[in-house]
């Protein structure tokens, strides 16, 4: 039933909007490569964005169609628990980063001229090695999201245009790729500000229309609850109580949604280098201060709103099918947001939103793609050297990084896309968010400390992926090949994401070398950071 | 049985009431910060 509602519009309307929505968007890219005049322009838009632009262009970023459509079909399943990682996103996502992250990284940046993440921790530490290390952790791990983010717009665009998977995904990593490596970052944020406006409209029209759907808030959310005898016997088993109330403490499912979804991707946007930046774009202090203003209430109307009709969705399906939201949509998770826009909203909406999804990826991957390709030209390739600051240089490296991600994508399974977030979220807070938090905050940051942070939250993320938590344990293989079983530990350990064992440990070796360098350090030059 | 706008769990509707007041937070503390932290870049 999925895949026979999976496109509600004819594709010739669906085309000509897609076209339109494109060519805006490439007049924006052009407008950005206009604008791009130098290094500055290209790697930081010249330091001096505007706050409603800053707060679009991260919130878009930050919500990849992975949130809004994995997170949305995994809030179907779960139920209204997920809401607590809308509480991290804009507690921690936006009000943590910007008032207490932001504000610091803008002046550091500044003040040491810093362009991009690594570029930015290697002159905090006052070390190459530090560049160095965070530079390559992005040209490892980015890619991965990155590819996911391929696959999630290429699978959109393959039914909507209807075209074949390859050409799908072609089209999309290309388009974006154009406007990026001609127009920078200011390219990059004047379009994630406007596909960021059409994600709010969609989104918010997307949750008026749900709860008219099914009768109200009140009577909608109640209807859910009196489903809770319907929850399916395997969840049911692993602690799920229903729709409207939270799983058993202590359980797998309840591991899994505060562990994984709430702490993994709540806290992993902290220390996330294609969101960083976004903070050297601002002019000031006051750009930020308003940025917040924007921000909160779009990060809302984003991972509320999916969490929410995810849920409310179970309602729907029941009411005209007599089936919860996961059977509706054939068992595929990811299907369910696409299967109940299309059945239960009107034809002009389902444009829209099919655009809202559109616009998510792209913003997400344009980001990406800048961080990726300005990482392996200004931290790796030509770090310390003039070249690391051509417009040319840099723009090869984006086109080098979006041909590593384009072939990725093809390797990867499509099964991977809401994976593959949370495990990039987890690995850039385990490795950089100690140390980007010391770094800006130390008096004297210890440069030992903050390498032995990076090295020991990697591997301990790392080795927990590969050999403990069974989502990822299991597909990677690696365990079965060494050990012959698909983990080393059972529940809860299983169950338990790695970011909540590897940050701990990065955080503790950070602190313990720190406090020990700390007397060696005293009487020397305080390095870049903000605390002097 | 005590529920808000049809939801029974505190846990889940204090985590919408969470939501929209950090929300609402980031809008204050915008406005009230809104001339904050000006005139740096140069400086």
């Amino acid at each position: 039933m999925a895949e026979e509602k999976s496109v509600a519009v004819d594709t010739l309307t669906m085309a000509a909007i897609v076209l339109v929505y494109v060519a805006i968007t490439i007049f924006l890219g052009w407008l950005g490569y206009k604008r791009t005049k130098h290094a500055e322009d290209y790697l930081v838009a010249g330091r001096c964005s505007h706050p409603v632009i800053i707060a679009l262009s991260y919130g878009a970023t930050f919500i990849s169609t992975s949130a809004i459509v994995g997170f949305g079909g995994m809030a179907a399943n779960l139920g209204m628990g997920l809401i607590w990682l809308t509480v991290f996103n804009i507690g921690i996502g936006i009000l943590l980063a910007f008032v207490l992250f932001g504000k610091k990284t803008r002046e550091i940046g500044l003040r040491t001229n810093a362009v991009t993440f690594p570029d930015l921790m290697g002159k905090i530490y006052r070390s190459p090695v530090l560049q160095y290390i965070s530079g390559f952790i992005i040209i490892i791990g980015m890619p991965l999201y990155t590819a996911a983010i391929l696959i999630g717009g290429a699978r959109f665009l393959e039914p909507t245009l209807n075209i074949p998977y390859t050409t799908s995904l072609l089209i999309f990593a290309v388009i974006v790729g154009i406007y990026v490596i001609y127009g920078g970052l200011i390219a990059v944020m004047y379009t994630d500000a406007f596909q960021g406006t059409i994600m709010l409209v969609g989104m918010t029209a997307l949750l008026i229309l749900t709860y008219i759907a099914v009768g109200g808030i009140t009577a909608g959310n109640t209807a859910l609850t009196n489903m809770a005898d319907l929850v399916p016997q395997a969840l049911a088993a692993q602690g799920m109580t229903g729709w409207t109330t939270m799983p058993d403490l202590g359980s797998p499912i309840w591991f899994t949604l505060i562990t994984t979804l709430v702490l993994g991707v709540g806290i992993g946007v902290l220390a996330q280098p294609q969101l960083v930046v976004r903070f050297m774009t601002a002019k000031d202090d006051k750009s930020l201060n308003r940025a917040v203003l924007v921000g909160g209430p779009f990060i809302l109307m984003m991972t509320g709103v999916a969490f929410t009709v995810g849920a409310v969705s179970n309602v729907y399906f029941f009411q005209h099918s007599g089936q919860i939201a996961i059977e509706a949509a054939g068992g595929n998770v990811d299907l369910v947001m696409p299967v109940f826009i299309n059945q239960a909203m009107p034809e002009i909406f389902v444009i829209v939103f099919m655009l809202t999804l559109l616009a998510a990826a792209m913003s997400t991957l344009s980001g990406l793609y800048h961080a990726m390709g300005t990482a392996l030209i200004c931290d790796l390739w030509g770090r310390g050297k003039k070249c690391a600051l051509s417009l040319r240089a840099n723009q090869i490296g984006v086109f080098v990084m979006m041909i590593a991600s384009v072939i990725l994508a093809f390797l990867m399974p499509g099964s991977i896309i809401a994976r593959a977030t949370a495990m990039f979220m987890g690995l850039c807070a385990s490795a950089f968010l100690p140390a980007f938090a010391v770094g800006i905050y130390a008096k004297r940051p210890s440069t030992r400390a903050a390498i032995a942070s990076m090295v020991v939250g990697s591997l301990a993320w790392f080795l927990w992926t590969a050999f403990v938590h069974a989502a990822e344990a299991k597909p990677l293989g690696i365990c079965q090949l060494l050990f012959g079983k698909a983990t080393l530990l059972g529940l809860p350990w299983s169950v338990i994401d790695p970011l909540v064992v590897a940050l701990p440990l990065s955080i503790v070796t950070i602190l313990c070398i720190q406090y020990r360098d700390s007397g060696r350090l005293h009487g020397e030059e305080p390095a870049a950071s903000g605390g002097q | 049985m005590f529920s808000v706008f049809g939801i029974p769990d505190p846990q889940i509707w204090i985590g919408y009431g969470l939501s929209i007041g950090l929300a609402l937070a980031c809008v204050l503390y915008g406005l009230l910060n809104w001339n904050g932290g000006g005139e740096e870049r140069g400086s």
